[in-house]
């Protein structure tokens, strides 16, 4: 009896790379708008040059999220940017999306190496402040509290962003 | 506690022991090198150490391409620019660092211009930049503290654009890190116990923080261990090879530890106060350790207290409570502290180094931006930086 051998074709996991595009897409959506109302994330961002670009991106080849810094706030590129200043990496599709619906926390997908970093460490640190911030905007507390050391204080001003990120903020990325 | 999931590497082939120096011939033909290039300093080369590593390649049948001994205390990229240069006229196809910190880094800077066939450092800078793997890279520490020949980092100043380069990538692990104890004899005392307290800081950091694990947990309960049987001999008898070559293990398992779990705030504080006032590395570690346990105190109490065991010793582990052992950790090592300054005056406060009040909170905003802090078990604003600045202040 012969056996024979044919290459095998990984099938693609359809369902959670469409998830994570999603998320990238709310994702960057309310890193556009928080960058205009929240004045922690405009002190973080304010030492970036113009024209900084960052992208987070699932190995090996998508999808992406980019942003760039330009008039003094983070505008969402979907998925135009594939190469960035500062790239955030996701090992892959499975991490990416632990990270992204969000069942762990960005130190700890750092120190677990689902997620790693291309590009300036400093400014790096800098965006992962500011993505917390978001994070604790986006999620209710009890998540956010799983996901992060310290949960940000939820200000009057975060709370109302909150609302304006939930009827228009995210839709008109303003 | 078992970590969800987590990774160690360390391909770093250990070299440790009486003459080591002597094999280094035969472990670089094994790397496939006939022509290394040496880099050191002027202090190394003062001490006799050059001699020592030349005399080793007698009748070896190897010709040493160039020795440039001309690293300055800060490595610096026109430095790095000046070896590459030497490296290619000279046709050497190998390096060996021979010196502490900044020597190594230099080493690792010359290693990235050279197998990228470039001159311009900057585009290299930054984590996972690099792509190909470099020319053999042998690292003789002369100092027993940065761990650098395990590790994959290297920070070099752009002097003239006015910039601290990081770079990280795992292709800057150097091939062999060869630990010789005439290698590190000469180290004067007070240089000596600054190193030695960067290595303990290492440790330390590695054992408390989130990517912790059991082999990074391995390494750095040892080199505490081996730090707190020799460090006060290494200050006091410097020529105590047996000390010294303890030292010189300690220091180097230390650097495995923290290369595989990253460190935290005492690292954070110490690079910003390196940057803006200039103190160095280990008197900065030595400095911030204590306060830096405190602050962490709250969010890691059992693994601080663990650490109890190897610095004080077993006796004192047993014989105090469970629920005291992490304070009495950091009260350990503020007498530690307090015997190394008696011996040789390294400073233990902000104050002594030299530091004015003014800059603290410049300090402040620099150490929340060091990626650092990104492993540290508590989440440290700039309120936070700025009171454990106070703290350590006077
Ligand atoms: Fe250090």
């Amino acid at each position: 009896m012969t056996v024979e051998y044919r290459p095998i074709v990984p099938k693609i996991k359809r369902f959670k790379i469409l998830v994570i595009k999603i998320v990238f897409i709310v994702l960057g959506r309310a890193f556009q708008s928080a960058s205009q109302h929240d004045e922690e994330i405009k002190r973080e961002i304010s030492s970036w040059r113009d024209g900084f670009t960052l992208i987070m991106k699932v190995m090996p080849d998508g999808p992406y999220m980019g942003l760039e810094k330009k008039n003094n706030m983070l505008e969402f590129k979907g998925s135009k940017l594939k190469q960035a200043d500062l790239e955030i990496y996701f090992r892959n599709v499975e991490s990416a999306f632990m990270i992204m619906t969000p069942q762990m926390g960005s130190h700890q997908a750092f120190a677990e190496k689902r997620m790693s970093i291309k590009g300036d460490l400093g400014i790096a640190t800098a965006f992962t402040r500011a993505l917390v911030i978001v994070m604790s905007v986006l999620y209710p507390e009890f998540i956010v509290k799983r996901l992060v050391k310290r949960v940000p204080p939820l200000t009057i001003k975060r709370a109302g962003l909150r609302v304006w990120l939930y009827t228009l903020g995210i839709v008109l990325g303003r | 506690m078992l970590p969800s999931y987590y990774e160690f590497h360390n391909p770093v082939k250990i070299i440790s022991g009486n003459k080591a120096l002597d094999n280094l011939p035969s472990e670089l033909e094994i790397l496939g090198a006939k022509r290394p290039m040496v880099v050191t300093d002027k202090g190394v080369a003062g001490a006799g150490l050059v001699k020592t590593f030349i005399d080793s390649f007698g009748s070896s049948g190897m010709t040493i391409g160039a020795i440039f001994d001309d690293v300055p205390p800060d490595s610096s990229s026109e430095v790095v620019e000046k070896i590459t240069a030497i490296f290619r006229q000279n046709k050497c196809d190998s390096l060996v660092a021979l010196g502490g910190g900044s020597v190594i880094d230099t080493a690792k800077g010359v290693n990235i211009l050279v197998t990228e066939n470039s001159d311009d450092l900057l585009k290299f800078s930054g984590a996972e930049v690099l792509k190909k793997k470099m020319k053999p890279l042998v690292v003789i520490p002369t100092t027993s503290g940065t761990g650098s020949e395990v590790t994959v980092v290297a920070v070099i100043s752009d002097i003239k654009r006015n910039l601290k380069m990081p770079f990280a990538s795992t292709y800057l692990l150097p091939d062999i890190a060869l630990l010789d104890p005439r290698m590190t004899l000469t180290l004067p005392p007070k240089m000596t116990a600054a190193t030695a307290m960067d290595a303990m800081c290492h440790a330390v950091e590695s054992y408390i923080n989130l990517q912790k694990n059991p082999m990074s947990d391995a390494y750095a309960v040892a080199a505490i261990e081996m730090i707190r049987k020799n460090i006060l001999t290494a200050v006091s008898d410097g020529t105590n090879a047996q000390v010294r070559l303890a030292m010189a293990n300690a220091s180097t398992m230390a650097g495995i530890a923290f290369s595989n779990s990253m460190v935290g705030v005492v690292h954070a504080l110490g690079h910003a106060a390196g940057g803006i006032c200039h103190i160095p590395h280990g008197v900065a570690m030595n400095i911030f350790l204590p306060f830096g346990l405190e602050y962490n105190l709250p969010k890691c109490h059992e693994n601080i207290g663990k650490l109890l065991l190897p610095i004080a010793g077993a006796e004192v582990y047993a014989r105090t409570p469970e629920s005291r052992r992490a304070e009495q950790t950091i009260n350990y090592i503020v007498e530690l502290r307090k015997a190394l300054n008696d011996l040789c005056g390294l400073p233990m406060n902000l104050k002594q180094a030299g530091v004015t009040e003014d800059k603290l909170y410049e300090i402040a905003q620099a150490a929340i931006n060091d990626p650092s802090i990104v492993m540290n078990p508590r989440e440290m604003d700039a309120n936070d930086a700025l009171a454990i600045l106070k703290k350590a202040f006077q």
